[in-house]
């Protein structure tokens, strides 16, 4: 018997659409070159992918504005749609699908009933939780609602953007709709934060195919976020780094020091402090970078970073790398181990400090159940 | 608001080493140890051009030190690619285009012959596939054009 689109593994796909060994192998290549891996991951993660399964993916989009989708659909390296046509089977998007109404909900219960425990779940936006989860609904049922039933069956959850990460604006001080992180609500499930407001297309997509590649979660940093892209902050990769060192900086947005190109930490850079992959990625295409613009980072990647003071202060005057700053989920362990969170810590963002508060009134779902 | 030829923008000239900037002497001394290896029985080794950071300078200056050799193959898979052997038997400057013509990947290859031009076993499995069903359309056709002189 033929089997289901579905069921084929990435090279039968690939063989049914025509795409030769070698058109694959550059594509692999291309990627691996963007994504900066070695040069010999290209034919290697070609030769995995030939036998991996096409995963499921489920997309849904909670509080949020879209801003992550649009940026995934601009990656270069690889496209988003080489990504659908070829490696993944995306199953439900709202933004994206045809489908609409009694149709698209049952194309997502269909997914997740057809694919259960293997299908990879894609968060885009926070999770309101005021107002009984009234702030954001879809075919009449709450995203807190939806976000546990489809998290039972996934295999992993990649949450896009810092909305779904971190928070992000929604919770940002004073939080109207009780908005939380995918973090706070599931557990016991691997969660791969690609955070930024929007991520980079090509950390997206790029975090994508090396999970469906691998078939693992990759490494993460303590922020649940992989290490190949946030393992070094701006700062470090910095073209104007050199003249951080050399004491060099501008001191307004049309100075001389401006005009040569100097640091921007003065000016509120906040590249020291913020993990990401901006300085060698790039952005559209790899055409350049916030501070290539003669704009400082706002370190958008980061927990917490719509509440830290000014995007125009300069570090040393805001409330960014404070000892024992820490993550949603980082606050949630803790607290489950019984340690006095605040105490422990030392200084806590006042974003932690209702997350214990939310934790202590609503035990982790997952948790909970499987318990 | 300062015109455009206003905005001071220094190129400074590369280091020499040798007539060659650091990063280039680096790259070339890194290619010797690769040739030695793979010239006897190593594995095939890649370097990522566009990982390294190399000003204009320096990669010309690159180009010109490896020089052109006698082959050069183009693979035409969503885009042009172009394989050219360098004036260094066995060291290849591999570019990758896509559709659009944009880069996407730059390789300097050390291989008897870069690992992407081989045919793959898989695809020839298909292929002949594809060939035997031309083969029996081909019979069939003149099988039936046999039956219809003679009847």
């Amino acid at each position: 018997m033929q089997p289901l689109a579905d069921e084929l593994a990435v090279g039968d796909m690939l063989r049914q659409n025509g795409v030769s060994r070698r058109r694959f192998i550059k594509y692999c290549t291309g990627v691996a070159s963007a994504m900066a891996l070695p040069p010999w991951m290209g034919p290697a993660m070609a030769q995995q992918l030939q036998n991996a399964p096409r995963p499921s993916v489920i997309y849904l989009s909670f509080q949020e504005c879209t801003g992550c989708f649009e940026s995934f659909t601009r990656s270069f390296s690889p496209t988003m749609e080489s990504l659908i046509f070829n490696v993944i089977s995306l199953d439900y998007d709202d933004t994206l699908m045809a489908a609409a109404g009694e149709q698209a909900e049952s194309a997502l219960a269909k997914a997740m009933h057809d694919n259960y425990g293997k299908y990879v779940l894609i968060i885009d936006g926070s999770v309101p939780t005021g107002a009984g989860g009234g702030y954001c609904t879809s075919g009449g049922k709450s995203a807190v609602d939806t976000l546990r039933e489809a998290a039972q069956g996934a295999a992993a959850i990649v949450c896009v953007g810092t909305c779904s990460s971190f928070g992000g604006i929604p919770f940002a001080d004073p939080n109207p709709t009780d908005a939380w992180p995918v973090s706070a609500i599931v557990a016991n499930k691997p969660i791969i934060n690609v955070s930024g407001c929007p991520p980079i297309p090509e950390v997206i997509t790029g975090t994508l195919l090396q999970y469906v590649t691998t078939g693992k979660v990759p490494d993460l940093d303590e922020h649940l976020r992989p290490k190949a892209f946030f393992g070094t902050t701006i700062h470090d990769r910095c073209y104007r780094r050199s003249f951080y060192d050399q004491g060099k900086f501008a001191k307004t947005f049309d100075d001389e020091g401006a005009r040569n190109g100097w640091c921007l930490y003065e000016l509120g850079c906040k590249g020291p402090t913020t993990y990401n992959a901006c300085a060698t990625t790039k952005w559209n295409g790899g055409t350049s970078f916030p501070i290539e613009s003669g704009h400082g980072c706002i370190g958008c990647s980061e927990p917490g970073f719509w509440d830290k003071g000014s995007l125009y202060s300069p570090l040393s005057a805001t409330d960014w790398g404070k000892a024992g700053e820490s993550s949603p989920r980082q606050v949630l362990e803790l607290a489950a181990g019984g340690i006095v969170a605040g105490a422990a810590l030392g200084v806590v963002s006042a974003g932690s400090g209702r997350l214990r508060q939310y934790r202590s009134e609503h035990p982790l779902d997952i948790d909970a159940e499987e318990g | 608001m300062s015109r455009l030829s206003e905005i001071s923008v220094r190129i400074e000239a590369p280091t020499r080493l040798g007539g060659l900037g650091g990063g280039v002497a680096a790259v070339l001394s890194e290619l010797v140890d690769m040739l030695e290896k793979v010239a006897h029985g190593g594995e095939a080794a890649t370097i990522d051009l566009r990982s390294l950071p190399m000003s204009p300078e320096d990669r010309s200056a690159l180009q010109s030190a490896l020089g052109h050799g006698e082959v050069q193959a183009t693979l035409r898979a969503d885009g042009v690619s172009t394989l050219q052997e360098t004036g260094i038997s066995g060291l290849w400057w591999i570019e990758h285009r896509d559709a659009r013509g944009e880069l996407i990947a730059e390789l300097l290859e050390v291989a008897t012959t870069p690992a992407i031009l081989a045919a793959s076993t898989e695809d020839m499995v298909a292929a002949s596939r594809a060939l035997r069903s031309r083969l029996e359309v081909t019979h069939s056709a003149a099988a039936r054009m046999t039956h219809a002189t003679l009847s």
